[in-house]
């Protein structure tokens, strides 16, 4: 039996995408081993979002090689399609398949083992055509509606790499649901680049999530990443639904407006308060996560304190940081007054502390609480998992199963940078 | 991305000028931007369109940047040159519901106001009033384009104008009524001051109609 193995970076549209090549190997008699381990396959689905992403995509790729050099090794992400020379050039690689290829992966590696050597860009072109994502390396079942953005952020990279916007039909996200409700998903999550900018025909983004809560079935819905300025009312009305999740990651990128506005987003600090407070006011204890940029050219020590104070004042349940660094052909590449690395540097630090505080603050009040976990990993009593909230949870019980929800009492918190609130299965 | 023959360049100043353009079946939503290049360059800039929806042709407003690489190109270029169109991008659009039933206020700065000219020439009729804030009067590009009385030039370096002053004193001097739907484009500075003043007249901007130029 041949052996195949994944490394996944960046973004849940890249992991549900990974999600779905694998089990398209394992239905076909591939055997799934980690990637540290030798194989015959390794499928590197890369990130390209800053620099450290390429470095850490460059690093994986001489691991694979190291591990096997007669492995079959295929690259794709949106560092397949930003390097595509670069990693052309290599000889290492077998294949660098782009974005809009990455659905056919198998059939490029099945052909290779069959003595048909043809090049990606031969292969079928459909950004929706992932088959079903059960064998993948996720409990949670994430369901593709949307890829590619148009918003054009100056800083960003992501639009030249995934293109345009383009949405998934609405009774094809629907069936992808059912199909994944029927074969015991518990927990559904909406991936995309930019999904609060779905739309096909009629519908809206907000449509497609109160169709989907619709439907029956034992399940729960969990929203990914979120930009501020796609949504209307409309859809803050329904993270109120007795199956959506109190959980939103909820891109502010800065707490200045004057960096907004060079960053090219399409939103105030004010109405982004607006979004966050409006939100709480369903349910106070609602979980806001973030993504921060640091040292955006031009960023001076009253912005980047304007920053820390919007993390303090609306306590992100999660603040995930990066220091900007230049993507080339993007707006802000051409501005001036770049950031020193070291200014990045210190300022990293002090938002990682901020960030690390509100975090505890955060986790710390669910302590006496209750969570439906849905467990992750289990020996049978002991589990860990993710509470409604998108907060881990580690818990003792009896007969606990994989994937299967559990009602859970809050006891006590672990002290370390990401807290795990411990408990108790409530009987 | 495709090519689209060049018809005519339309010089305003010495360092403004129109390129007007073959449409063939390009569509766009007023409002929107495109990149541009000279066919096969991977030099691109980014342009809001100036034309008009129904247009049968394509045009930008462009600015000679000093020391610029695509703008200081693309002002050499000649009537059946190629030109690569990606696009339409972007989401400074009025709202269909709005167009005919509301007060709007158009707030631009220096060629800020090429979108701002497109939404005009879309809809002639709708209800307006464009503040254009540029240095000196001779940047009051095409003012013919819009109603004499609609159209308020604020001069910055000279007297010139309707109005001796930046676009955000006008503001301050002028409250604007709050029923006003607001759209600001040009730049940075500007867009943030105005719309501070705006708020504090009690304008409710909801989601930001902004275009920033840089």
């Amino acid at each position: 039996m041949k052996k195949v193995a994944f490394k996944t970076l960046g973004c849940r549209l890249n992991q549900y995408e990974t999600d779905a090549i694998a089990s398209q190997f394992q239905d076909n008699g591939f055997k799934l081993v980690p990637f540290n381990k030798e194989a015959d396959v390794y499928v590197i689905n890369s990130c390209t979002v800053t620099h450290q992403s390429d470095h850490k995509s460059r690093n994986f790729i001489s691991q694979a090689n190291r591990k096997n050099p007669d492995s079959v090794l295929v690259v794709t992400g949106c560092m397949a399609n930003n390097a595509k020379n670069e990693l052309e050039g290599r000889d290492e690689i077998n294949y660098v398949v782009e974005n809009d290829h990455k659905s056919s992966v198998f059939s490029l590696v099945e052909a290779h083992y069959n003595g048909e050597i043809f090049h990606p860009s031969k292969l079928n072109y459909d950004l929706f055509s992932y088959g079903s994502t059960d064998k993948g390396f996720h409990t949670r079942s994430m369901v593709k509606i949307q890829d590619g953005c148009d918003n054009f952020c100056t800083f960003c990279i992501i639009p030249s790499v995934r293109g345009r916007a383009v949405s998934r039909p609405i009774q094809d996200i629907l069936e992808n649901v059912k199909s994944v409700i029927a074969k015991g998903a518990k927990e559904v999550v909406l991936t995309g680049v930019n999904i609060g900018r779905y739309e096909y025909e009629n519908f809206k983004f907000d449509d497609v999530v109160e169709q989907i809560l619709d439907l029956d079935g034992d399940f729960r819905l969990r929203i990914s990443s979120i930009e501020p300025d796609g949504f209307g009312d409309k859809f803050l009305g329904l993270l109120n639904h007795p199956k959506m999740t109190p959980h939103l990651h909820l891109c502010l990128q800065s707490g200045s407006d004057p960096i907004l506005l060079q960053m090219r987003r399409m939103y105030s600090i004010k109405r982004f308060m607006e979004i966050a407070n409006k939100i709480r006011s369903y349910r106070p204890d609602f979980n806001i996560t973030t993504d921060i940029i640091i040292g955006f050219p031009g960023e001076s020590d009253q912005d980047f304190e304007a920053t820390c104070n919007v993390i303090k004042e609306l306590q992100f349940g999660h603040v995930h940081a990066f220091k900007y660094s230049i993507r080339k052909g993007t707006r802000a590449e051409r501005m001036q007054s770049q950031v020193d690395e070291r200014i990045k540097t210190q300022r990293s630090e002090v938002l990682r502390e901020i960030a690390d505080d509100v975090k505890f603050q955060y986790r710390n009040g669910f302590i006496d609480k209750e969570q439906i976990v849905l467990v992750e990993k289990t020996d049978g009593e002991n589990a860990k998992g993710y509470g409604e909230h998108y907060v881990p949870v580690e818990f003792k019980g009896f007969k606990l199963k994989k994937n299967h929800f559990y009602r859970v009492k809050i006891k006590n918190i672990t002290t370390d940078t990401e807290p795990v609130l411990i408990g108790e299965q409530v009987k | 991305m495709r090519s689209h023959k060049v018809i005519e360049i339309r010089n305003l100043t010495p360092s403004t000028y129109v390129i007007k353009m073959e449409k063939k079946d390009f569509t766009f939503k007023t409002g929107q931007y495109i990149t541009l290049g000279f066919s096969g360059s991977i030099d691109r800039r980014e342009y809001s369109i100036y034309s008009s929806e129904q247009d049968e042709f394509l045009e930008v407003l462009i600015k000679e940047v000093e020391d610029g690489l695509v703008s200081k190109k693309l002002k050499r270029c000649k009537p059946g040159d190629y030109l690569d169109v990606d696009g339409p991008f972007g989401h400074f659009s009025l709202k269909e519901d709005e167009i005919s039933e509301k007060k709007f206020l158009f707030i631009a700065t220096g060629t800020g106001i090429s979108p701002i000219h497109s939404f005009i020439a879309t809809h002639p009729n709708m209800d307006y009033q464009l503040l254009h804030g540029v240095r000196k009067e001779e940047e009051a590009y095409e003012r013919e384009a819009y109603k004499k009385n609609k159209y308020i030039l604020c001069t910055s370096r000279e007297k010139s104008g309707d109005f001796h002053g930046r676009v955000t004193e006008y503001l301050k001097q002028n409250p604007v009524s709050s029923d006003t739907v607001c759209y600001l484009c040009g730049n940075c500075h500007m867009i943030y001051e105005a719309y501070d003043i705006l708020e504090k007249q009690g304008i409710n901007l909801g989601p930001i109609h902004t275009e920033v130029y840089f």
